[in-house]
């Protein structure tokens, strides 16, 4: 259990920068999820801390200790691969006491550590198996066995569940955060899956572009996010943009629509409005705005409405469940403005208040 | 597929076994007749026509071979030094084919091509260095003296490189997390991770240390320090041409080797294509 401290690292691979000055503090016990787009740096930035890349600029502090030039077995950290990285030709048992041998801990408590990890992960009769001899959920949990047996300062984990089929994928999410709860240990975990970015962390952090756009809870990411780039991106189905222009406390859209928005922007220019679909209802009478039906997607609970506005501009609106709407049904939509976002050319966000 | 289609293909079956069948027919004969001689009296095998079974059965020639020479020395002398230029070639280049996959340094690639290089060098442009060498070192008629040369075998390297290429980066980043050093990662995850390579690059080794003739002969003058392969010579030198003594001993000669790839078959074939991929 460690805090770790990025200060102003940065990377580059030749001449090509993918990690810039990037800081972070997290806090000793906390679940942290790196979470971003393809390429976006998150493995990279990752991988750092874990020593496994070099960090040409900037301090690492893991548990205070300035750990950026040391080889990767000396920061106390443990990582838990994409692909497991089991060794083939070593049972369970040696596979998570390999380590632990290599530091020429005594056999006595390197059987102990390997018990209690086996124990803790429900895997006490696979330990005498070859990593052949088990299924990928099982595999998962060696690779996990494996880290836990360090004692970590905190482990990490590059995209741990992208190997395993949908159901078992929610099982194990759901394994990791209460084992987390129970080890009470700092885990930084890498994915671009935001459901498990959402439902397991207690912070996220979201990389785009060899940077940091937003670091928050999920739901600081979700309500209020940073940038045009994050409001984006959080999400599905993603939230609607539409352009238009802001003066007087009013947007208007480029059909000619006004919303009300209480947002304090610095001055009167053209922005994009945000909004999610479900803020925006379809409703009877009058409404902010209208337009003609398109595609309806019922989704049991709730029915997701895509309309294209008179100018062309697409958006999608949540009706309820039983909704009667058919593709083709000019439709009037009503805003919450509570949950409106303006974002401008640069991408900053402003929050409806 | 239609009938036709299935004829055509049936007769390119047919003509491709048959081709086989004589390959292997040229490349058999020479051995069949070999032990066919060796089995016949002397007199009988220097008739100047063919004659494919022996007239007279005879095991004359493997009593004399087994009892009138030093066949025991050279099988201990063979056995040693092919077992020798075995065990080092694989050590050694099992940790350069590692540092040259696995280690970054200054240098390392021209050391590659350097390497590589040298296997287009045939040996026996080297066999006048080598002599004086080992003249020099005063190896001559010795053990080491025979297996140091040997020991240049640039395809196990390239073999081991390539193979270790191939082990996924994530084995050595989690055992550099698991704080294993380098000798530790080589010797503890990469190698046991497939011993076929090692056992395949250790068969065709011995192999060919075994079959190997001509540093052998230079190397050693001494009768009781021969290998086998050199001691054949030695059955014609010492009394007369004996074809069929000769050809005796080189059945014998060709026994552990036959009895080895046998036993061995797969491994070998694997061998053979892996460094086939290589020494073309
Ligand atoms: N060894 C390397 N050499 C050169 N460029 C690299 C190397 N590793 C990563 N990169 C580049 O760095 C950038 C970030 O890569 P990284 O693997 O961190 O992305 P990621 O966010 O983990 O993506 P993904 O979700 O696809 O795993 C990419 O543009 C990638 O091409
Ligand atoms: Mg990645």
């Amino acid at each position: 259990m460690a805090e770790i401290i990025l200060d102003k690292v940065s990377k580059s691979f030749g001449s090509v920068r993918v990690i810039n000055e990037v800081s972070l503090t997290i806090q000793s016990g906390e679940f942290v999820v790196f979470l971003g787009p393809s390429g976006s740096g998150k493995s990279t930035l990752l991988r750092m801390i874990a020593g496994l890349e070099t960090i040409d600029d900037g301090r690492l502090l893991i548990g205070g200790k300035e750990s950026q030039t040391l080889p990767p077995g000396q920061r106390n950290v443990a990582m838990v691969f994409q692909n497991y990285a089991l060794y083939p030709h070593m049972t369970v048992r040696d596979n998570m006491a390999f380590g632990l041998r290599n530091i020429k801990m005594a056999a006595p408590e390197v059987e102990r550590r390997v018990q209690d990890a086996a124990r803790m992960l429900e895997m006490d009769a696979l330990l005498d198996r070859r990593p052949s001899e088990l299924s990928g959920g099982q595999r998962q949990r060696v690779a996990i066995g494996r880290a836990i047996v360090k004692e970590p300062a905190a482990f990490l984990f590059d995209e741990p569940l992208s190997n395993l089929d949908a159901a078992l994928r929610v099982r194990t999410r759901v394994e990791l955060a209460e084992l987390h709860q129970r080890m009470n240990s700092t885990m930084i975990y890498v994915t671009h899956d935001q459901t498990e970015a959402m439902t397991m962390s207690d912070r996220i952090v979201i990389l785009n572009d060899c940077r940091i756009e937003q670091i928050g809870t999920p739901m600081e990411v979700y309500t209020r996010p940073a940038s045009r780039f994050v409001a984006g991106f959080i999400g599905s189905p993603s939230m609607n943009f539409l352009k238009g222009s802001y003066k007087d406390g009013a947007m208007t859209l480029l059909d000619g629509s006004r919303i009300a928005a209480r947002v304090a922007v610095p001055e009167a220019d053209t922005y994009e409005l945000g909004i999610r679909p479900e803020a925006v209802k379809v409703c009877e009478g009058e409404g902010d705005t209208k337009g003609q039906v398109k595609v309806v997607e019922h989704l049991g609970e709730r029915t997701l409405v895509h309309v294209h506005l008179s100018d062309g501009s697409a958006i999608v609106a949540q009706d309820g469940g039983r909704s009667q709407v058919q593709p083709g049904d000019e439709v009037a939509l009503r805003f919450d403005i509570s949950e409106l976002h303006l974002f401008d050319s640069s991408g900053k966000a402003w929050h409806a208040e | 597929m239609t009938a036709s289609s299935a004829r055509q293909i049936n007769l390119v079956g047919g003509i491709i076994t048959l081709l086989t069948l004589i390959i292997a027919v040229l490349w058999a004969f020479p051995i069949y007749w070999g032990i066919v001689s060796s089995l016949k009296p002397e007199n009988e095998v220097v008739r100047p026509y063919i004659e494919l079974w022996p007239e007279t059965l005879t095991f004359e020639h493997y009593i004399f071979a087994l009892t009138e020479t030093q066949i025991g020395r050279w099988y201990i002398n063979s056995i040693a030094t092919a077992v020798g230029a075995t065990i080092l070639t694989i050590s050694t280049s099992m940790l350069v084919g590692y540092a040259l996959s696995q280690l970054r340094f200054p240098l390392r690639r021209p050391l590659y091509w350097l390497i590589l290089a040298s296997f287009m060098v045939p040996t026996q442009t080297l066999i006048i260095n080598h002599f004086v060498l080992v003249a020099n070192m005063g190896l001559l008629n010795t053990w080491a003296g025979i297996i140091l040369p040997q020991l240049i075998n640039p395809v196990v390297i390239i073999v081991y490189k390539q193979f270790f290429d191939q082990v996924p980066r994530d084995f050595r980043e989690a055992a550099v997390m698991d704080n294993a050093g380098e000798f530790r990662i080589l010797f503890k995850v990469y190698m046991p991770m497939n011993w076929g390579v090692t056992t395949a690059l250790a068969i065709v080794t011995f192999i060919w240390s075994w079959n190997s003739f001509l540093w052998p002969f230079l190397a050693v003058t001494k009768t009781e320090m021969m290998t086998i392969t050199v001691g054949i010579t030695q059955v014609s030198d010492a009394f007369g041409v004996y074809y069929a003594s000769q050809l005796a001993a080189a059945v014998l000669a060709g026994l552990p080797v036959a009895l080895a790839y046998l036993l061995f078959q797969r491994r070998v074939t694997q061998a053979i294509t892996l460094s086939a991929g290589i020494k073309g």
